[in-house]
């Protein structure tokens, strides 16, 4: 074949490759179906995130409640060991007391009794 | 001070085995007494009360260590005192409730004290329970004051007396001995 006849047979060739063809009644429906369904992946990653942000949020927020409950427990529960230390000391007072009175009426009966028999 | 308890506690010990008695007292709520009351105390320190407290002594500060030794062998304190301003004669209906739960053979009345100089009575009854004290009660009536004390456990009461003088325990300079009432009283300073 000569130089001239191949150069024919190429460009016949692509012309008919470039050829404009008609995609059909159903090819832009569907071109416009698959973008309107594109952002609706593209927004998926932003709601993964946000939903991790929340987590996050949450979890950090967990952890603070919980300190300040420990740390109002414990206060608490300083509050009620100086209040049961005070009892404490409260009631040995008054249990001390409540023996001694005890005791000066036994001490007052045997002073008397040994007054009672010599006067006699 | 209080050695002259100690021998009739240590003598009632050694006579007395008794299956467990309930030397926690069922102490009535003495409404009447508490409304017409100038001063009323009302303390209930039960076991896990008493190791709170215990946690809140110094164990190096002398006093603390005192009264956590002393508190070591208790089971509970419980204290009703109402103070008066004027003389009253107390209802003693409930009075009576207390004292029907100090039979014998569970208690045993190791004091009864009148003084008509000092229109007080003072009864004091122990809880021994197989050679031990477990539990001692005070009902003490003055004109213008009632209590009422029931400690659980063992109580050393030569350690009680170690703490006189300190956290506001009165100290009445009595004598230290154990004479029998030996009147060796040293002046208070």
């Amino acid at each position: 074949m000569s130089p001239d006849l191949e150069n024919e047979d190429l460009e016949r060739r692509l012309h008919g490759a470039l050829e404009a063809v008609d995609p059909g009644e159903r090819f832009v429906p569907g071109v416009l179906a698959r973008i309107a369904a594109e952002p609706a992946h593209a927004q998926r990653p932003p709601r993964a995130a946000a939903v991790v942000s929340w987590l996050a949020f949450g979890l950090a927020a967990s952890v603070v409640v919980a300190v300040l409950l420990a740390h109002e427990w414990q206060l608490r529960r300083i509050e009620e060991g100086r209040e049961a230390r005070r009892q404490l000391v409260e009631a040995l007072r008054v249990t001390d007391e409540k023996l001694n009175l005890a005791y000066r009426a036994v001490n007052t009966q045997q002073q008397a009794a040994p007054a009672e028999h010599s006067g006699a | 001070m209080w050695r002259w308890l100690l021998g009739p506690v240590a003598a009632l010990g050694a006579s007395v085995a008794l299956a467990a008695p309930p030397a926690r007292l069922v102490l009535p709520d003495f409404e009447d007494l508490a409304a017409k009351a100038t001063e009323s105390v009302n303390i209930s320190l039960d076991t896990a009360l008493l190791g709170l407290a215990a946690g809140f002594l110094d164990s190096s500060d002398p006093e603390d260590a005192a009264t956590k030794e002393l508190i070591g062998g208790l089971k509970g304190i419980y204290v009703r005192s109402y103070t008066f301003g004027a003389d009253f004669a107390y209802p003693s209906a409930q009075v009576d409730l207390v004292r029907k739960q100090l039979a014998a053979p569970a208690w045993q009345r190791l004091l009864e004290v009148n003084s008509s100089r000092e229109h007080t009575h003072v009864d004091i009854y122990v809880s021994v329970d197989r050679g031990v004290a477990n539990g001692l009660a005070i009902i003490a009536s003055e004109p213008r004051e009632f209590t009422i004390v029931n400690i659980v456990g063992s109580i050393d009461l030569a350690k009680l007396h170690r703490l006189e003088g300190k956290f506001g325990v009165p100290k009445l300079a009595l004598p230290q001995g154990n004479d029998g009432g030996k009147d060796d009283r040293q002046p208070d300073k």
